[in-house]
């Protein structure tokens, strides 16, 4: 190979050149912005991250599966997926190929930024070059040909987004559409001018059939430059429309990733880290399909695309504001979005801002922890306690003990001391937190106190009377403030109750106090833990029957703190499992959530009845759920009969 | 020197709540960021279930109710013990969207000036 | 010749027995249907009606003995399989009974299919089917026909009872906006009686608003506070618990003292609402005439009432909640129509 042009250099790579230098120059600034703005234990946080080896080899992972071959699009949707991968992947192989056939051929010329990218013009191919430049001519095709047939699905989705099985996408700004149509442009731009040249320059299959087709068209190379300049400019459009398109999302998404493995997390809605999360939204509109607002007239406005849009752009701020405070934070969005970003987080900070100059809440009215009834020791002063202290656990020991010895029999593949470590969590003193929830559902409660005596446990009723609230629903609506001071409270109240085990019935109350309570060595379980780990360890046996039972997975309790399994397991052990069409992952937000500000009481019975329909998929006799939020609002719409588990579980209790 | 009467009563101000003073503006515009606080019909099972009534004076019905008679000063402290929790919303008969209502009570009267909020855009 | 009547009633409540009374008085030939195997509809689970505490009983034996005419011929454990339009004129519609399938026709139809009381373990908060306490109104019925309150209540004379009105009642979350009308006067009435039953009972009603409209039930107000001392409480229950003791305990706001109340009871009664009845739906549907967002058959005109379809008439609580009295004038006045109908006579609406 030998240059074909004198000095290796024309005109028309200026384009190219530009656009590339503002969008490095824009980057490293933005880059040094964010730094900036961010607590400086993050700043330490990610420091430290770029040195610690598990952090870099799963930062490499991330990236190879996240930004280059989208494997989470992938699995949900292999259409989608196959186009973002091609594009993505394509493109990087068509870089890192050319710098590879650049360094192997013209190593001389590797320091110029354009030559790689317009290899084809600049070289004349000699016949020395052998069987290596057919490879590489091969290969460079090859991801062309992916990459073309990656920009030909998403021409076609921006007409029918259903070819993706998409039933909806976004309304693209102009902005977008003007860099979205420099990228359609570049690749068949390139093609067609590494086809022009295919004569001298060398070409793979493609290139070359190309050339041979439209050769005796046209005198030898003499006219290519408009097809090079066209090129050129096309994708100088391109990076300079970046940073002010969807396409951002390219160059920052591996820096998030970075961020985040880090255990960087957004600190407000705007600045640091959650600007990274804004620019790696690529508007891909996932996140609108997943919405269950989608369900209200309208509803699909307030898609967690748009939230971060506005953000981003600086969209009206009423708008903003109604979008944040509508959200039902059902985290649909955050599980559905193949780049990670947590938009409920970004919406919960951006409440946050309503509290600003609002005189705190008062809770000095709480009663003191002495006087509180949960505490051990201090039960003579409320007659009804006295029955659920202490005395429990002495009525209750022997059919503990019996219990124990039952389990170690049903379950002889696990080894004796494990079972031994995982029984002994049963034997402990637990205390029972029902939540301001379940006080509207009784059967959920007495249910539990059931469980509790058919298994022997020795547990006080934290709240039987009216409790605090757990801090969650302040949190929800972004007041982190005062959600603080109940959070001590109830810390205290719980620290000197002397309980090893907090079981709680409500996942509103079990995610705080899962990730925002400090409770030492308490173990902290949602009742769906509990319950099945005393039907594991035999401490309670269940009668099976052959009702049909769709689990309903409650936002805060499967997304939020990932407990799928466990209420399944127990379903199976009392019935047979119906999915619903939208389970897991997926579920449906049950339309009753604290999440919402402002949604109307009509608005949300709309998405009530979407999950009512998604449960009914598997035409269950009975719809079990654990949540008693999802409880009562199911209860009101729902055809079939509505249940707790820990109801389901009462009911077959065999002792 | 204006006369100065005093028949025993001192300077202590009248318990009557006077509506020709009523402070309606407040009330409007409340009204216009949650329209339900016109559907209440002061059945009282906010106040009933409330978690914080339990040990205080909150009482979202009287609040309401207080409201609108234009007479917020001595009610609308109350809402500072309120944690937020929902109780109120499920047991509303009238599906009133409780939270947003105390929300923007406090923004409107506990706040000088308060950002002008929409709906929720739907 | 045997299976052809002028008019189809559809259930034998108080509203179809009364009217096919009345058209069989016209000489008009009915065929009562009804799906339970007794005639007599909600009045058979009631004990003592207001004002007065007549014996339901009673009034539904003076009821059945004037359907005993040969113009009348009454089908109970009656399943309409299907209800249709005929080609020309009439209606047709596929009985499964006792005696196995059958068809009947007939020139007019009358929907007379009732209400439903409202299923008060929706209301999971306070808890009916979870407490043994905790019972609605038509069970209480049921109890003072059996002279069983003891079962609730125990040996204890002097024991606390509440009622709770609207339950099920001017309620979005159970669904039903409108108010039932008739459970204010039948909570004072039960009241009553079970001060009658205790003399040393301490009774209390949580009312949301005391709708005790009409000559003589404001009578029942007076007396329930004068000669019983039923206690009023002006607040919706909220929430309702067990004590230690398995008594219930109920809170609720005393909206007038402007105090959240707490309050410890032997029985705790609630006043189950009248709900749509979900078959009038299917009936509806098949003969193409409309109910309303809240299940009721929708009238044709608001004041003039009616449905609209040629032929096709109502009568009693499948239009929304109705009294006694009421349901059976509006029978009265259906039968008058249909005479009319079938008699040429088409201006209705």
């Amino acid at each position: 190979m030998e240059d074909r042009i004198p000095g290796g250099y024309d005109n028309f790579v200026i384009p190219f050149l530009a656009g590339m230098a503002f969008i490095l120059a824009y980057c490293i600034a933005k880059l040094i912005g964010i730094i900036m703005h961010m607590p400086s234990d993050d700043r330490k946080k990610l420091l430290l991250s770029l040195v610690n080896p598990r952090i870099i080899a799963k930062n490499i992972a991330d990236i190879f599966s996240d930004c280059l071959l989208h494997v989470k699009i992938f699995r949900k949707n292999p259409k989608l997926g196959y186009m973002h991968m091609s594009i993505a992947f394509g493109w990087f192989m068509l870089i890192v190929i050319g710098h590879m056939e650049v360094a192997e051929f013209m190593p001389e010329k590797l320091h110029t930024f354009y030559y790689p990218i317009f290899f084809n013009y600049f070289v004349l191919k000699t016949a020395d070059s052998g069987t290596a430049l057919a490879v590489y001519e091969f290969l460079m095709d090859f991801f062309l040909l992916m990459v073309l047939s990656g920009v030909g699905i998403a021409v076609f989705k921006r007409f029918r987004s259903s070819i993706v099985g998409m039933k909806r996408t976004t309304r693209p700004l102009t902005r977008d559409r003007i860099a979205m149509y420099a990228l359609w442009a570049i690749f068949p731009l390139r093609l067609i001018a590494e086809a022009s040249v295919a004569g001298t320059g060398g070409g793979g299959f493609l290139a070359m059939s190309i050339y041979k087709a439209i050769s005796p068209l046209m005198p030898e190379s003499a006219n290519v430059l408009p097809i090079w300049w066209a090129y050129s400019i096309s994708l100088g459009i391109f990076f300079f429309m970046l940073p002010y398109s969807r396409y951002m999302h390219i160059p920052t998404e591996a820096v998030l990733i970075m961020f985040r493995n880090a255990g960087i997390r957004a600190t407000n809605a705007e600045t640091g880290f959650s600007l990274l999360e804004q620019y790696s939204c690529s508007t891909c509109g996932m996140c609108i399909d997943a919405c269950p607002m989608t369900n209200i007239a309208e509803g699909e406005k307030n898609a967690s695309v748009y939230f971060i849009r506005n953000l981003r752009y600086g969209g009206g701020k009423s708008s903003t504001k109604s979008i944040a405070n509508a959200c039902l934070m059902c985290n649909k969005c955050v599980a559905a979005c193949p780049v990670g970003i947590n938009s409920c987080e970004l919406k919960r900070r951006y409440r946050s801002a309503d509290y600003d100059g609002m005189p705190a809440r008062q809770y000095g009215f709480v009663p003191s922890m002495e006087t509180h009834p949960a505490t051990i020791g201090n039960t003579a002063g409320n007659p009804c306690m006295e029955d659920h202290g202490n005395r429990i656990s002495a009525s209750y020991a022997i059919a503990g003990t019996k219990g124990q010895s039952r389990g170690v029999d049903s379950k002889p593949h696990k080894t004796a001391s494990c079972k031994q470590n995982e029984d002994n969590v049963y034997n402990k003193k637990a205390i029972y937190f029902s939540g301001c929830m379940t006080q509207l559902t009784p059967s959920v409660s007495r249910s539990m106190e059931r469980i509790f005596k058919a298994a022997g446990i020795d547990y006080s009723y934290m709240d039987r009377d009216g409790g605090l609230c757990c801090g969650r629903p302040l949190m929800l609506a972004g007041n982190d403030r005062d959600a603080a001071s109940l959070i001590e409270k109830n810390t205290g109240i719980i620290e000197t109750s002397g309980a090893e085990i907090l079981v709680l019935s409500c996942p509103i109350c079990y995610k705080v106090f899962k990730e925002n309570y400090r409770l030492g060595n308490i173990r902290i379980m949602h009742h769906t833990e509990y319950i099945n780990g005393l039907i594991e360890s035999g401490r309670i046996k269940i009668r099976r029957t052959d009702e049909k039972l769709a689990y309903h997975d409650p936002c805060e309790l499967g997304r939020g703190c990932g407990i799928y399994d466990e209420p399944r397991k127990i379903i199976s052990a009392a019935g047979h499992l119906a999915e619903a069409s939208e389970n897991r992952e997926s579920s449906i937000c049950c339309g009753g959530s604290l999440g919402s500000i402002t949604l109307t009481y009509d608005q949300r019975s709309k998405v009530t009845q979407a999950a009512l329909e998604s449960l009914a998929c598997g035409s269950p006799d009975r719809i079990v759920t654990a949540c008693p939020l999802c409880l009562k609002t199911f209860g009101t719409y729902s055809a079939l009969p509505v249940e707790d588990i820990a109801f389901t579980v009462a009911r077959s209790l065999e002792n | 020197m204006t006369p100065d009467i005093n028949f025993g009563f001192g300077l202590s101000k009248s318990s009557r709540i006077n509506l020709d003073n009523a402070d309606n503006e407040k009330f409007r515009e409340l009204a216009a960021r949650e329209p339900d606080i016109l559907k209440c019909m002061a059945c009282g099972s906010c106040a009933a279930s409330c978690s914080a009534g339990n040990f205080t004076e909150l009482n979202l019905r009287k609040i309401i109710l207080m409201l609108t008679r234009g007479a917020e000063k001595e009610t609308v402290r109350q809402l500072e013990s309120c944690m937020f929790c929902g109780k109120c919303i499920l047991v509303c008969p009238r599906g009133i969207n409780t939270r947003h209502l105390i929300k923007s009570i406090r923004e409107i009267y506990c706040r000088p000036c308060a950002e002008p909020e929409t709906g929720n855009g739907i | 010749m045997d299976n052809n009547y002028n008019t189809i009633i559809i259930g034998a409540g108080p509203a179809g027995m009364e009217a096919a009374y009345r058209l069989s008085v016209f000489g008009i030939r009915t065929c009562l249907l009804e799906k339970e195997a007794e005639t007599g509809g909600h009045l058979l689970k009631w004990d003592r009606i207001f004002p007065e505490g007549r014996k339901a009983s009673e009034i539904l034996g003076f009821m059945r003995k004037r359907i005993e005419s040969g113009n009348i011929t009454t089908i109970t454990s009656a399943r309409i399989d299907s209800i249709r339009k005929k080609a020309g004129n009439g209606y047709e519609a596929e009985l499964a009974t006792n005696e196995g399938k059958k068809t009947i026709t007939a020139d007019t139809i009358l929907i007379a299919c009732g209400f439903k009381l409202f299923n008060a373990a929706k209301k999971e908060e306070y808890g009916y089917g979870i407490y043994n306490r905790v019972i609605t109104n038509a069970d209480l019925e049921n109890l003072f026909k059996t002279n069983s309150t003891g079962s609730i209540i125990g040996e204890n004379r002097t024991p606390a009872v509440g009622f709770v009105h609207c339950v099920g009642s001017r309620d979005e979350k159970a669904g039903n906006r409108h108010c039932s009308k008739v459970c204010c006067a039948t909570a004072v009435k039960q009241a009553m009686e079970i001060k009658e039953a205790y003399p040393q009972a301490t009774v209390y009603c949580f009312y949301m608003d005391l709708r005790m409209f009409g000559r003589h039930y404001e009578d029942m107000y007076l007396e329930a506070q004068q000669k019983y001392g039923i206690r009023f409480i002006r607040g919706r229950v909220s929430e309702v618990s067990e004590d230690c003791n398995e008594r219930i305990v109920a809170k609720a706001e005393d909206t007038l003292s402007g105090k959240p109340v707490k309050i410890t009871l032997d029985m705790l009664v609630l006043m189950s609402g009248i709900a749509c009845n979900p078959d009038s739906g299917k009936i509806t549907g098949s003969l193409s005439i409309e109910n309303d967002s809240d299940g009721f058959i929708k009238y044709a005109d608001s004041i003039f009432g009616q449905v609209k379809g040629p032929g096709i008439f109502t009568a009693g609580t499948c239009t929304g909640p109705k009294t006694l009295p009421e349901t059976i004038n509006e029978a009265g006045e259906a039968a008058a129509v249909i005479y009319g109908y079938l008699k040429g006579n088409s201006n209705n609406f």
